[in-house]
Formats: C-alpha cells, structure tokens, sequence
C-alpha cells in the first residue's frame, strides 16, 4: 500500500473533528472522498500534509491551539506523522488546498517557480513549466498575471500546476470543483484524469458525487469525522441506506 | 536653499527607507512589530563608534564586525524571545520595546549619556551641478540605493527571495511547497537586522550619537510605514521618501523648524490613518479563511 492511514484522530479543543479514520490508497489509484459539508474531508487531507501538526505548532499558547492530533500515516512505509509539513512535502505527497490558495501578490510564473523552491536544478524546473503550460494551456496564456486576479478554475488549476512543480508523486486535492461553473468544472475534470495519467495518485475531497464517483476509482464516503462506506461508485449507488443517508440522491 | 533641500532630503529619505523596508520585511514574514529595529540601528552605531573611536580600527573594519555582530544580536532577540511569543502581537511589541530601552539603558551605563560623533567615512566633496555635496552625503545615498536595490534583487530574483514572499503571503500554503517556514522567518530576521546595521553604516557619521537615537527614527519608520501600508515593502520605500522630504522641508525651511522634525511623521501618521488607513500601497485582505 502506498499511503496507510490508521485511526487518525483530531480534536480542536474539545470539538472532535476527525475520529479514528483509516483508509489507504494504493500506488497510481485516483481515489475520491466524499461527503457533506463539515465531514472532516478537509481536515483529514490538512492532517495528512501536516498542516495540522504546523498549525497545532505555531499556535502553541493561544486557545485555537489546544489541538489533540493522533494515529499513523504511512507514506511509501515511512511514518509521516512525526515530519514536520515541509518535510512531508518533500517526499512528494502534496496538498492543493481548497480553493487553490495561489501567494497572490505573485504573477502565476512566480508562483509556478516558488513552487519548484525544492527543485535544485534549473534546467528541470524549466522542463516542468513546459509541461504543466501544456496541460494548463490558460495559465501558459496568464503567466505574466499577478494570480489574485485569476478566476475559481484558473487557481484550482494553479494550484495543482504549483504542486506538480515540485514533482509531486501523490497529489490531496481539496474540493477542485467548489463554486465552479459547469463548463468549467467539466474541463478541470479533464485535466486532473490527464494527471491521473501522467502516473500521479491522487486523493481528492469532493462535495459533487458526480464528479467524483465519475473520476474515481475507487471512493470513501465521510459523515461527522468518520470514514462509513468504501467501494466503487456503482456499488455505492446501489446500496439505499447510503444514498439516502450520506449521499443525498 | 532647494539643492540643500535636495541633498539632505535625499540622505535623509534614503536612511529612513533602509531603515523602513528591513521593519516592513519582518513584520510582512514572520508578524513580528519590532519596535526595537531602530535600537539595532543605535547599536550599530555606537559599535562603529567604539571601533573607531576607542579602539582605533579603521571605518570599513568596524563596519563589517559591528554589522555581523547586530544581525547576531538580531538572531538571538528573534531565537529567544520573538519566536516563543509570535502569535501574541501584543507582547512581541512590549517584549520588543523592552528590548530597545534596555539596549538604550545599557549604552547609558557604558558610554555614559554623551553626545558623540564619528568621523566622516570619507572627507572632501564633489562639485555637482555647481552644488558642493560631501562625499559622505553621496556615500549614505548611493549606499542606501545599492541596499535597496541588493533587497530587490534577493526578493524577486532568487530562490529564497520567493521563498520569503511566499511566506510573507500565505505562510500555510508555503508549508506545502517544501519551504521551511521558521527557517525563512529566522533569516528574515538576519536580513531585517542587517538593513537596520547597513542604515546606521552609511548614516551613523552624519547623526550626533547618544542613547536616546533609537527614538525618533522608529517614529519615523511607523509612519512610513503607516503610510505606505503596512507590509508592503514599495509601500515602505515611498512613505520614507515623502517623510524625509517633509521632514527636511520643514527643517531647513520653517525657521526653528528642527524642533518639529518628529512632529511632520506623527501629524502625518494621524492624517493617515484618519483618511486612508490601509496607507498608499496598501492591500486590504479580505478573510479567506476554510
């Protein structure tokens, strides 16, 4: 198994938000995680890249963050659980947060090439812009563009260029298709299946079952911080009780 | 009168932005209100003046040793004591302060409350444009152009420039990239304590010295930085340029007028923050929060 997540536990304060999740994901899988809103399918991908642990870490001493963190995360069988974010980053599992959070004083260039920070080489990090300008001809077209005037899908796409930037080997993308036109969300669905088939796994949080089941291999479905249903779409549609109760359809 | 106005407002608004942009920088990167930058200044200073005054070293010499030693000095406040209360502003400001009175208290002990003066880094002057201008005037204003535009240059043009940025924008987000983001913040501070040193380097002889010198250039910097908008680093270069031109103005051509010098940045800062609060570069950030 390629990532194995075992009883991952969060509580902010006294909240718990994440309760004792286990899942794994299996090299070169596309594997969606759905839900409804408040789920833990954001946290649960933040934990996974760390960002729990960073944010439990700077804000040590204030209220927000009495943050309890616990369970395993093997990553390629190595613990990533004890790694601080930027380290977990390295090893080529990379988060695209939700709603792309492109550094936005930055044209899309800078932010491309701040993505590669960890790409000593030049000569591959120029490589790399050639490659993702070819699967995201549109920011090709705005690189010159300070990124905090891109639209909802050119930052999803930014964001997930910026990650592949730094030859990500495991992508978490967080909710791609959030407050995106039709049209759009059917031409980023595209281009995330092409990054699929560069031989990228990735773990994808997504509110639109649709779009998920239809992109996924294999899928989880969360409800109130737990994983409650694994399988294929199919299998998961038949069965009433979560298509009535979890999926809403 | 205009080409002293020039000359001087030039000296003057060229410290200031050094001295601006390095407190601009790590309060964009790391969220720290050092309200001791311009202490690192003094200490600077009066280092330069110890090398060459007392101990007989030359200018250059004392320079280099007093500019490691500050951006050390700089490190080890931001190690032990900015870093442990970060996410409380409040008290990086206080325990900040503390620290720039007791550098002050401490220089009072030492060197006693004296006014002193080092010795021009070079003597003479050049004839331009009919205008007689020293060579120190020419040496603090193309010493602060080159420490900007070096600034410039690191932030735009090299990896860890981006890296600083990065995290001046989104601190989470960098995590992400692989930055090691207290790592960044660390040798923010060491480049934020050097520009306070190099200020003091290229100015430290045109400013009488004395334990209290840290007071009205930190007074000065808030407003420019207030009316720049702060965090943003071209914000700070401009609102030190309009300071110290204000500031030299009134100076050299209200009669008395140097008792006023203080009194230009904080009307200023008021009108400010009254008219425009987010100052003239500034951006105001909407919560994007998840």
């Amino acid at each position: 198994m390629y990532l194995e997540v075992n009883g991952i536990t969060v509580l902010y304060d006294r909240a718990m938000v994440l309760n004792d999740v286990s899942f794994h994901v299996d090299k070169g899988e596309l594997v969606s995680l759905v839900g409804p809103n408040g789920a833990g399918k954001s946290t649960l991908l933040r934990a996974l890249a760390g960002l729990i642990r960073w944010e439990k870490d700077t804000l040590k001493g204030t209220t927000l963050g009495k943050i309890t963190l616990e369970g395993s995360v093997l990553f390629g069988g190595e613990e990533m659980m004890r790694l601080p974010s930027h380290d977990i980053a390295k090893r080529g599992l990379i988060l695209c947060p939700e709603r792309g959070r492109p550094f936005r004083e930055m044209t899309v260039l800078e932010n491309l090439e701040a993505g590669a920070y960890l790409v000593k080489d030049k000569g591959v990090v120029k490589e790399t812009i050639d490659r993702v300008y070819g699967l995201f001809p549109v920011l090709d077209k705005r690189r010159g563009q300070v990124s905090g005037t891109l639209s909802g899908g050119e930052r999803t796409m930014l964001s997930i260029a910026r990650a592949l930037m730094s030859q990500a080997r495991f992508l978490l993308i967080d909710e791609p298709s959030v407050g995106l036109a039709p049209l759009v969300k059917e031409d980023l669905f595209s281009r995330i299946n092409q990054v699929h088939g560069m031989g990228i796994t990735i773990l994808l949080s997504e509110q639109d079952i649709g779009f998920a089941f239809d992109l996924a291999t294999r899928n989880y479905v969360m409800s109130r911080g737990k994983v409650i249903a694994e399988g294929r779409a199919d299998d998961l549609l038949a069965d009433e009780l979560i298509r009535k109760t979890y999926l809403g359809l | 009168m205009l080409e002293r106005i020039l000359v001087n407002g030039l000296v003057t608004s060229g410290t200031y932005a050094v001295l601006a942009v390095g407190f601009s920088l790590i309060f964009g990167v790391a969220k720290i209100f050092n309200m001791a930058h311009t202490a690192l200044y003094m200490i600077t200073a009066f280092l330069i003046f110890v090398g060459t005054n007392q101990l007989g070293f030359p200018y250059a010499l004392s320079a280099v040793v007093s500019v490691g030693a500050t951006i050390g000095f700089g490190l080890i406040c931001y190690a032990l004591l900015f870093d442990r209360v970060k996410v409380h502003q409040t008290a990086v400001m206080i325990i900040s302060l503390a620290v720039a009175m007791l550098g002050q208290e401490i220089l009072l002990l030492t060197l006693s409350g004296h006014y002193r003066g080092i010795a021009p880094f070079v003597t003479g002057s050049i004839d331009i444009l009919g205008v007689a201008v020293l060579y120190q005037h020419l040496f603090t204003v193309l010493g602060c152009l080159a420490t900007l535009f070096g600034l410039w240059a690191l932030l735009t043009k090299t990896n860890l420039g981006k890296a600083i940025r990065a995290v001046a924008q989104d601190s989470e987000t960098a995590n992400l990239m692989g930055i090691n983001v207290s790592r960044v913040c660390l040798i923010t501070m060491g480049i934020s304590a050097g520009l306070a040193a190099v200020a003091a380097v290229v100015a430290a002889p045109l400013e009488p010295l004395h334990p209290g010198m840290w007071m009205l250039p930190l007074t000065m910097i808030l407003a420019a930085v207030v009316l720049g908008g702060l965090g943003s680093i071209k914000g700070s270069v401009f609102g030190a340029i309009i300071l110290g031109f204000a500031e030299t103005i009134v100076v050299t051509a209200v009669p008395g007028g140097s008792f006023l010098r203080g009194a230009v940045s904080l009307a200023a800062m008021v009108l400010v923050l009254i008219a425009r609060p987010e100052g003239l570069f500034g951006v105001v950030f909407e919560e994007e929060r998840l």
